[in-house]
């Protein structure tokens, strides 16, 4: 029994729409909408909820460069500014970055590889609950008094229960939990999308980068995330709240081995933001070329080095604390040996400008904002990597230039030039572009402006996390333009906020496909409905936009009256069987909602974890239990 | 005393005084200067496309496809490949010249050495002590150190609770200071001068506050500090100065605070033998003068909130004796 | 053109029982994600002991290797149970899935059983130091997965036994056995690691 390609009168193809909009509609009222579980309203709401944790982390960022634009400034005293740029870090890396690349991989990969909806579509919304009710929980600290002012890594001994008492930091360290099951639950489902969901024909040299690098994002989360597990969990809470001593150096703990661990999350934490970030820009440039990337092959090569050498560096953090030399020499190789894997994408991409036909829409000025950025952090990165440079460097405001260089322009600007680029596929309409360039100068010069000065700041002393400094060290200057940078920013971003706002209403109603793009997203309406395609696509190419459409191939035979989606096989997407997803579900949502009750317990008391097992287990039964008709017909 | 001058002060990598910070700045100057070509030149690449005169696609017959010809992708395939080659090479003799350097200014590359101070961390100061392998002459002092010029100096770094990171940016890269453990590098002046650093890992509510000078002087007027240091503290000379040893003596001052010579044996906090001859107070805070020092003993939250040194309370006749007896203590 | 190129799928199954099921892949996942916990964990042992000369420090007695050895018989017994189970949901067997359900829960609850004699044997707790604190983490880890897999399987055993066996439950039930074998095998090494490392290699007493 295998499907086989023939030929069959047009008129005939086209599958049922209103008996698929009857499966694929939510179910109305309130609880309908706690009970979603179609890609692409999970993905936006990822993409809402992290958007506005990038303002609440963005008014953070703002209070420190009012404190900081003048010498012993009296905005803000130790105790407020440590608990603010512990937030501001923690906020953008644990709920924006990751969260937000989740939310974009979510709407895209389904409707790139050419299905119906992610693998597991509960655990989708599942994952999105646990990072909401997270991040709610970590903000609840604000009114209970229980915000953390250790950092967004939080070292112990600092951390630990001598040094930091109350809540917060317990606070800090059970948010994590929630946005690390959220990170897994999508990296879990985008892995067994991508490799088994794809459409048939897709094999996986014609995968679309944006895929690739969201599968290598997912394999390092699988990894990385662990790590992070036993850093919050296992060292910090349980030594804060049940006595062990892992990072107990009276007890033969060790705080040096909680940076180990830490760092071995927190260096592929970066690449997990930076990854996706590199398949929008390859997705975006592809679209604005008119050509397919320059060496695909090497740049698939290029995604999956980073992914594995990105879990060879995380010393690099550590090379202040006195480890053996050999041995950090190593480090100083890997780190700078992970520069080729991001050059070779970089050349290519100029490759790709270079032969292609260029189209400066507004996500395009993007994306040359981010070669300029994320290029120029790379080089200070390659600095940094070198011992020497880094003893002088690391823990001044020379790092926090670096990484905002690599983290806003390799991550932030793409997903800006993103944002541009799928706005008309999500809503619709037609974003404004010269509203969009507008912003992106002013985001552009705001940006260099507020990190800039930071290279000189810190070479010339200033180290990191200090609530003020005295007037003759002659950092004013450098500080002064860093906050006034700032200001710029904050207005880029509220001319972006009004660009979208303005476009959603009034933006010119935008077709499938704008840009003549090359994939598959581009062939359905703007925007999609919650079926994606009325048929499957059979793919025959790497580009299978730019194939005639008289010539591209689609699926039959599939039955509209259930969510059915299609299984192919690993390599070359060969269909193998059909694959019967599950409707609109309020289980994810309740079982999200009892973990957190019994996480929260958890922070006050071990035995909460037994209540969050109890309500899990509730939970996962409901989830599971099955109706009373249980057949699947064929 | 030394005075520093209120003008700039520098606590610059940029401006080494030091045999592993001069061997740094050149390091990093030629880093600059190799990766900057680089960006230049990458930043070029990228930006001539946008000009008009370049029609990219345009000039291929083939662009139905959306693939520019054979032969230019094997062009591409050779400039892409040779600067990725390019790149490895060079990234290469980064790694080897900084595994140079690395090795000259840790202590492996350290000539032998006659000075050892050891420096243990804490919330937020500095405790310096000079080793000696007898006991009694271990000199102990607070948040500035003295060393010749032209010697190499060894410091061992201890902390008494949580990360703390010495750093004399005019002298040489930092080192954590790390609980239960002791962390060992060296530090060489080249020439005479005050060198000003910071501590930098971030360590609770007064990290911004937790300053040091390093005062490297020639040979000879080190020698005569260094002797000087190791003798009990300077008694009263005048019945003022001897009233307010009284009222520190009497006080919760003793409690934490040690002068050599008297009852004043307390070991949690800065020790005070020779604290009139230190350019700073509270870890580089303030300038040491009679003013700082009354207003610090007054109300040292409102100087450096959350600092662990108590409020206590002195009578306003007091103050002036106190103030006078503490800075007499050269 | 007229025609059109279509792909007729009609043909092919609305599931699939074995490894090639998107339920197996994801269970495989998160088999990975455990098992990078466990080996963070068993590093951070081997971490924690080559910084100190003296394992377990004085005072801790090593754990001893009666009853944990003993409790392997009724842990890879259990597989057996899998095993049948599983070959139950792949050829539509209930009798199968319910005894080999029943094998498995029994056989775990006996390596509970002996687990927790062995436990309350043990003369240290994880507040004890850190070797404590590790040892605990490993064996509080492993069994909270082990009680957690055993509800899961009495879950799905209970739905076979009310006859509510459709393809996706019996989709359940292998995809079930996949997560068992895990915690049995990556509980060897760390079986090794505690109980035997101590006494074969280094300072052990």
């Amino acid at each position: 029994m295998s499907a086989v390609l023939t030929e069959i009168p047009r008129e005939t193809k086209t599958a049922d729409r209103d008996a698929l909009s009857r499966v694929w509609r939510p179910r109305p009222g309130f609880t309908g909408w706690l009970s979603v579980t179609t890609h692409q309203q999970i993905g936006l709401r990822y993409i809402k909820t992290a958007f506005f944790f990038l303002l609440l982390g963005g008014v953070e960022a703002l209070l420190m460069r009012l404190q900081l634009a003048f010498p012993n400034n009296t905005l803000l005293g130790p105790f407020r500014y440590n608990q603010i740029f512990t937030m501001h870090g923690t906020t953008m890396m644990f709920l924006f970055a990751v969260p937000m690349m989740e939310g974009v991989g979510v709407c895209l990969v389904p409707l790139m590889v050419g299905t119906r909806n992610v693998a597991f579509p509960r655990l989708n919304a599942f994952g999105y609950w646990m990072y909401l009710m997270g991040g709610i929980f970590f903000y609840s600290g604000v009114f209970t008094g229980s915000v953390t002012a250790a950092g967004w890594f939080a070292y112990t001994p600092l951390s630990g229960p001598q040094y930091s008492v109350g809540k917060g930091v317990d606070y800090w360290a059970q948010m994590i939990t929630f946005t690390e099951i959220s990170a897994l639950c999508v990296a879990v489902e985008l892995i067994v999308t991508i490799l088994r969901m794809r459409a048939p024909g897709m094999s996986l040299n014609r995968l679309p980068l944006f895929c690739w690098s969201m599968l290598v994002q997912s394999a390092m989360i699988i990894f990385a995330m662990p790590a992070i597990v036993m850093a919050s969990n296992f060292f910090l809470l349980n030594d804060r709240t049940i006595g062990t001593h892992l990072a107990n150096p009276a007890e033969g703990g060790d705080p040096i081995l909680y940076q180990h661990i830490f760092w071995f999350f927190g260096h592929p934490e970066v690449y997990i933001i930076f990854l996706p970030a590199l398949g929008m820009v390859s997705m975006i440039l592809e679209a604005n070329t008119r050509r397919g990337i320059f060496g695909y092959p090497a740049v698939v090569l290029s995604l999956v080095g980073n992914g594995f050498v990105a879990f060879g560096l995380w010393v690099h953090h550590m090379f202040a604390t006195g480890l053996p030399q050999l041995g950090e020499a190593y480090f100083t190789a890997a780190s700078m040996m992970i520069a080729i894997t991001s050059g070779v994408q970089i050349f290519c991409w100029i490759a790709t400008i270079w032969t292609g036909r260029l189209r400066m829409t507004a996500a395009m000025h993007f994306v040359f904002g981010f070669l300029f950025i994320f290029v120029l952090g790379g080089m200070t990165g390659v600095m940094l990597a070198s011992i020497p440079l880094d003893l002088q460097a690391h823990d001044t405001y020379f790092v926090v230039a670096h990484f905002h260089y690599v983290l806003i322009g390799g991550a932030l600007f793409p997903l800006f030039g993103a944002f541009h680029h799928w706005f008309s596929k999500f809503t619709g309409r037609m974003i404004d572009e010269r509203l969009g360039r507008i912003s992106f100068w002013i985001l552009f010069v705001g940006f260099n402006l507020t990190f800039f000065p930071m290279h000189l700041a810190g070479v010339n002393g200033m180290p990191r996390r200090v609530y003020t400094y005295p007037p003759e060290m002659g950092w004013q200057t450098d500080n002064l333009l860093s906050s006034i940078g700032a200001l710029m920013i904050a207005i880029g971003g509220a001319v972006f906020i009004a660009n979208a706002l303005k476009s959603l209403r009034a933006g010119r109603v935008a077709d499938a496909d704008p840009w003549d793009s090359s994939t598959l997203e581009w062939a359905v309406p703007s925007p999609p409905p919650a079926w994606n395609f009325d048929n499957l696509p059979v793919v025959s190419s790497r580009y299978p936009l730019w194939i005639d459409p008289e010539e591209r191939a689609c699926v039959v035979g599939m039955r509209d009256d259930r969510r059915e989606v299609l299984t192919t096989t690993v390599l070359d997407a060969a269909p193998h069987h059909r694959y019967v997803l599950p409707a609109s579900s309020i289980w994810p949502f309740l079982t999200a909602v009892g973990l957190t009750i019994g996480l929260i317990c958890a922070v006050f008391a071990f035995s909460g974890y037994w209540l969050a097992s109890l309500l899990g287990l509730i939970g996962f039964i409901g989830w599971f239990w099955p109706p009373r008709h249980v057949e699947v017909e064929p | 005393m030394n005075a520093f001058p209120l003008l700039l002060v520098s606590q610059s990598a940029l401006e080494p005084g030091g045999t592993n910070a001069s061997r740094i700045l050149t390091l990093g100057e030629g880093m600059v200067f190799l990766l900057g070509i680089i960006f230049v030149a990458v930043m070029i690449m990228a930006v001539i496309p946008l000009m008009r005169r370049h029609r990219g696609i345009e000039q291929e017959p083939l662009e139905r496809t959306h693939q520019p010809s054979e032969a230019t992708e094997r062009k591409l395939a050779i400039v892409v490949g040779s600067a990725a080659g390019a790149t490895v090479v060079i990234l290469l003799g980064l790694v080897a010249v900084s595994v140079v350097v690395g090795k000259s200014i840790s202590t492996a590359g350290m000539p032998s050495h006659a000075l050892t101070i050891e420096v243990t961390g804490n919330q937020w100061w500095w405790n310096v002590r000079y080793m000696n392998d007898d006991a009694s002459k271990i000199i102990v002092t607070a948040n500035e150190l003295h060393i010749p010029v032209g010697r190499p100096v060894v410091i061992r770094g201890m902390s008494n609770d949580v990360i703390h990171s010495f750093w004399i940016p005019g002298l040489q890269g930092k080192r954590d200071l790390i609980p239960s453990r002791v962390n060992t590098e060296w530090i060489q002046a080249d020439r005479p001068g005050n060198f000003r650093g910071q501590c930098a890992e971030f360590c609770g509510l007064q990290h911004a506050h937790m300053a040091m000078w390093v005062v490297a002087e020639p040979e000879d007027k080190f020698d005569a500090w260094f002797a000087h240091q190791g003798q009990d503290a300077v008694p009263p000379a005048t019945e003022e100065l001897q009233r307010g040893q009284q009222v520190f003596l009497n006080s919760a001052c003793i409690l934490c605070h040690h002068i050599q010579g008297t009852e004043a044996a307390g070991q949690v906090a800065p020790d005070l033998t020779h604290f009139g001859s230190r350019m700073t107070i509270a870890a580089g805070t303030l300038q040491n003068n009679k003013g700082n020092l009354a207003g610090w003993i007054a109300d040292p939250q409102g100087i450096k909130p959350g600092t662990k040194m108590a409020t206590v309370p002195v009578k306003s006749e007091d103050m002036q004796p106190l103030i006078d007896y503490l800075e007499s203590l050269q | 053109m007229t025609q059109a190129r279509v792909l007729d799928v009609s043909s092919l199954p609305p599931y699939e029982i074995s490894n090639r099921s998107p339920l197996w892949a994801g269970q495989l996942l998160m088999c990975m994600i455990e098992g990078a916990l466990f080996v963070i964990l068993i590093a951070t042992y081997f971490y924690l002991r080559l910084g100190v000369d003296v394992w377990p420090p004085p005072g801790t007695r090593i754990p001893g290797t009666l009853i944990p050895t003993l409790a392997l018989i009724p842990l890879i017994a259990s597989c057996v149970g899998s095993w049948i189970a599983d070959e139950g949901a792949k050829s539509n067997s209930r009798g199968k899935m319910l005894w080999g359900s029943a094998i498995n829960l029994a056989m775990a609850g006996v390596f509970l059983a002996l687990r927790a004699v062995e436990w309350a044997g043990l003369n240290f707790r994880w507040n004890t130091d850190a070797h404590g604190s590790i040892v605990w983490d490993m064996l509080f880890l492993h069994t909270y997965d082990v009680v957690a897999d055993l509800l899961v399987t009495a879950v799905l055993l209970a739905i076979v036994a009310i006859g509510r066996d459709g393809p996706k439950q019996r989709i359940g039930v292998h995809v079930d056995s996949v997560l068992w074998y895990f915690l049995v095998a990556i509980w060897i090494p760390m079986y090794v690691i505690i109980y035997w490392g101590p006494r074969l290699v280094g300072a052990g007493r």
